[in-house]
């Protein structure tokens, strides 16, 4: 993925020097391994920072929203279906942006390379094709690339973008025969009160940092619920009761949105599989609607329209 | 738990469902006193976090009603509250904190009393099987 | 008191003489990572780890923490009358904290404990507690304690020193509090010379390789409002979500926000960590934010840190660099950098 990085700068470099755009939304380089910082470039000069590999999990659809100039982004796959879900939702609109689709063959999981390396501090990481190379202190390892993709990713079925205006790389081929929702079944099966533990046992390290919310471009509300006082809704303490009651109302407000990009779960400085709560209703909305969120820009979400017919056979 | 009865709150639209308990009330219907109830102006007006500060609070049982699909007095505001308490069973349920038998969902319109008071006793049944709330409750908060 | 010496193998011993008096906290690991906690048996306690995720802060400012207690029953003569909450005040040793982290204390010891106010909780968790630090003989790779006047080895905030050696662990008394705890404690020997210059060797070591990341000097002398008005900060706060994950794990954030908590009859106020990052933490009654743009929550944190904490109380930067912001920031803000452009020469106004 890293050719992408002198495609992004080719273009930035055009779109800003033709005053197409005012400014461009991308990353820089981390200063730590599997790390790279969203980034604001305004001027020519700053084009050179621009990045790209492995690393770019975060969603920078999420910087969009209030926007008022005119933007160049680039976009993965999740990237662009969620600017699809933001032109839905009147929170940026098409003619002010300028789409630098990324087809993306996935971004890799901090977290399990770190579990695998047992403890030993990866000081360096450098990205060379299907590998990755870390070193630290006295040692030395190379990680498959594919077999430590985002646990989203290895799922993804939609790596090209859905929206765009110039492409950075020939397609990519979409995963065909991909079992989205084996985790959820594994739940679903569970009694209740397994159910139950096992939430309480997901959520239990929970700091209420709300970074799961706050890297979700969903999350765009002037106040959110947690916020509210009069009547407060939500504990702000760490009582597991009031941590349950923002998951899990935080993924219910993501519902038939969410475009399972793993922002959320990247996110996570304590590492709690935030997504365990948004893909049953991922699952729900696409068998009780047929909608994937973020795929096609003239369908309404399907918490903002209905039909005469919607299945009700739990109610009386 | 011979002595236990259930507290079960019960969300009704203004239009439909609150006329229906009404017309029970006045036609001297009888269901047991386990309900109370919240009059709303609509079934689209609840919030789901209304439903989960019931749960939290210590209802042992929430039950939503509204008018009939087509009869919403605001023309459509039951027929996205009906997308919105589909999700909102499924995912209660998937996660534990509601177990079955704790949150019902009906359509009732202002002229069926019978249907209503029919309605409530298998909602106060229902929550009377799943036994006291356990799970979701806010209790004095776990902090050090 | 000179160092004293004690083998690997008898170290369990010591940490159950300990035990036998005090409530032990030592580093347990959890899942993944370290964390403070109580323990129950000796081979809990892991000293072989890098660092906890979560500061040990929590020890003395809890995240959240009951107060108060209250009943609002009506005919209760004591209704609303506000009880202080129960706790447990019982001497404690924590054993194996790093020295960056101790070190934090102090600097959070002129908010909670000053000639003017004393914060009970603080204060009295502070006064019954020991700390017996461990070394860092290897600091992370996101360390940078020695860039901001402390180190590895540093005894700051300390009552013991602990400095693994491989074989062993030598001890380095530096408080009553210190003589106390070894005092109940037997099986150490005087410390070798071999193992004097190891220890030697292992500071220097350590200190070497975090090197002196950046100057933060210049940032003193500097204008306050030309560091606030620069023209950077745009740059520097593009990128940050306004989470609270840097603030909860860092041992120098101390602000906190005060709730009551009412169910049933019964009510609690519980104090509980706030984050300048949050919209809310400067949100007034009259629906004013002074702070309501991100930019000025990421200046704020940032200038807390290193201008008006260093102006106000002449006690150095409010950051101990433990590099806990800078391995879990979630976009990758890297408080060196901003160190870096907030002692750059030129910081122009915007």
């Amino acid at each position: 993925m890293r050719e992408y990085t002198e495609r992004i700068r080719e273009a930035a470099k055009r779109l800003l020097s033709e005053q197409r755009v005012d400014t461009v939304i991308g990353f820089r380089r981390g200063t730590v391994p599997f790390m790279n910082e969203p980034f604001l470039v305004k001027s020519v000069d700053q084009v050179d920072q621009l990045y790209w590999d492995s690393n770019c999990g975060i969603n920078l659809a999420n910087y969009l929203p209030k926007r008022t100039d005119r933007v160049a982004v680039v976009a993965k796959g999740c990237d662009s279906r969620n600017i699809v879900v933001h032109l839905l939702e009147n929170q940026i609109k098409r003619d002010q942006l300028y789409i630098l689709g990324a087809p993306c063959r996935g971004m890799v999981d901090k977290r399990r390379m770190m579990a695998d390396l047992k403890g030993k501090e990866p000081l360096h990481a450098e990205e060379n094709g299907k590998e990755i190379k870390v070193s630290g202190r006295g040692f030395q390892v190379t990680f498959d690339r594919q077999t430590y993709l985002q646990s989203n990713c290895a799922i993804c079925t939609h790596r090209n973008p859905v929206v765009y205006d110039e492409l950075l790389g020939d397609p990519v081929e979409e995963q065909q025969g991909v079992d989205r929702y084996p985790d959820v079944r594994r739940i679903e099966a569970m009694s209740v009160d397994e159910r139950w533990r096992y939430f309480q046992e997901l959520i239990a390290p929970c700091i209420r940092c709300y970074a799961c919310r706050n890297a979700c471009p969903l999350c765009y509300c002037p106040t959110c619920f947690v916020d509210e006082s009069r009547p407060q809704w939500v504990g702000k303490t760490i009582d597991p009761t009031d941590t349950l009651t923002f998951h899990f109302l935080r993924a219910y407000h993501v519902a038939g949105r969410c475009t399972d990009c793993g922002s959320c779960e990247r996110a996570c400085p304590v590492g709690i599989e935030v997504r365990k709560f948004t893909k049953k209703l991922e699952k729900e909305v696409k068998e009780l609607y047929g909608y994937e969120a973020g795929v096609t820009p003239d369908q309404r979400p399907p918490l903002d329209t209905f039909k005469p017919g919607d299945p009700e056979p739990f109610i009386k | 738990m011979s002595e236990w009865e259930p507290k079960i709150v019960a969300f009704l639209c203004n239009w439909c469902s609150y006329g229906a308990a009404d017309l029970a009330g006045v036609s001297r219907l009888q269901y047991p006193a386990n309900i109370r109830i919240i009059r709303v102006p609509c079934s689209g007006r609840v919030n789901p976090k209304f439903i989960l500060a019931a749960f939290r609070s210590g209802a042992d049982g929430v039950w939503v009603s509204g008018c009939h699909p087509g009869d919403c007095h605001y023309i459509e505001g039951n027929l996205y509250a009906r997308r919105k308490f589909a999700l909102l069973n499924s995912q209660l349920e998937y996660t534990g904190i509601v177990e079955p038998g704790r949150l019902h969902f009906s359509w009732i319109s202002s002229a069926e009393a019978t249907k209503f008071a029919e309605v409530a006793r298998g909602v106060i049944d229902a929550v009377k099987a799943a036994g006291p709330a356990r799970h979701f409750i806010k209790k004095q908060a776990e902090v050090a | 008191m000179s160092d004293i010496y004690i083998s690997r193998g008898k170290f369990p011993e010591i940490i159950g003489q300990l035990m036998a008096r005090y409530r032990v906290y030592a580093p347990v690991l959890k899942g993944e990572y370290h964390e403070f906690a109580k323990i129950e048996k000796t081979e809990e306690a892991d000293l072989g780890y890098q660092n906890t995720r979560l500061s040990p802060k929590g020890l003395f400012h809890p995240h959240a923490e009951r107060m108060f207690e209250y009943s609002l029953v009506k005919d209760d003569p004591q209704a609303g009358i506000l009880k202080e909450a129960p706790k447990d005040f019982s001497p404690r040793v924590v054993l194996g904290i790093r020295p960056c982290d101790a070190k934090a204390f102090q600097l959070d010891d002129v908010n909670f404990d000053t000639t003017a106010y004393q914060d009970p909780w603080w204060v009295r968790r502070r006064q019954t507690t020991t700390l017996i630090g461990l070394a860092c003989n290897e600091p992370c790779g996101t360390c940078f304690c020695t860039s901001l006047g402390t180190g590895p080895f540093d005894t700051a905030g300390l009552d013991v020193l602990l400095v693994d050696t491989g074989e062993g662990y030598t001890a380095q008394v530096l408080t009553q509090k210190g003589k106390d705890v070894v005092g109940i404690t037997s099986g150490w020997e005087s410390v070798s010379r071999t193992v004097s210059e190891k220890m030697e060797g292992l500071r220097k070591s350590a200190e070497d390789s975090l090197g002196r990341q950046f100057d933060f000097d210049p940032i003193k002398q500097k204008d306050m409002l030309e560091l606030f008005n620069a023209s950077f900060w745009d740059e520097v706060q593009f990128a940050c979500i306004n989470c609270g994950t840097c603030t909860f794990l860092c041992p120098t954030c101390w602000c906190f926000d005060i709730q009551d908590e009412v169910w049933g009859d019964k009510g609690d106020r519980i104090r509980l960590w706030d984050s300048c990052m949050f919209p809310l933490f400067t949100f007034h009654g009259s629906g004013h934010n002074p702070r309501s743009q991100k930019l000025q929550r990421v200046r704020q944190r940032f200038m807390h840190k290193l201008k008006y904490y260093p102006d106000k109380y002449h006690n150095g930067a409010a950051c101990v660099g433990c590099g806990r912001c800078v391995k879990f920031c979630p976009v990758n803000i890297d408080i060196r950098e901003v160190v870096r452009r907030m002692s750059a020469t030129c910081v122009c106004p915007a």
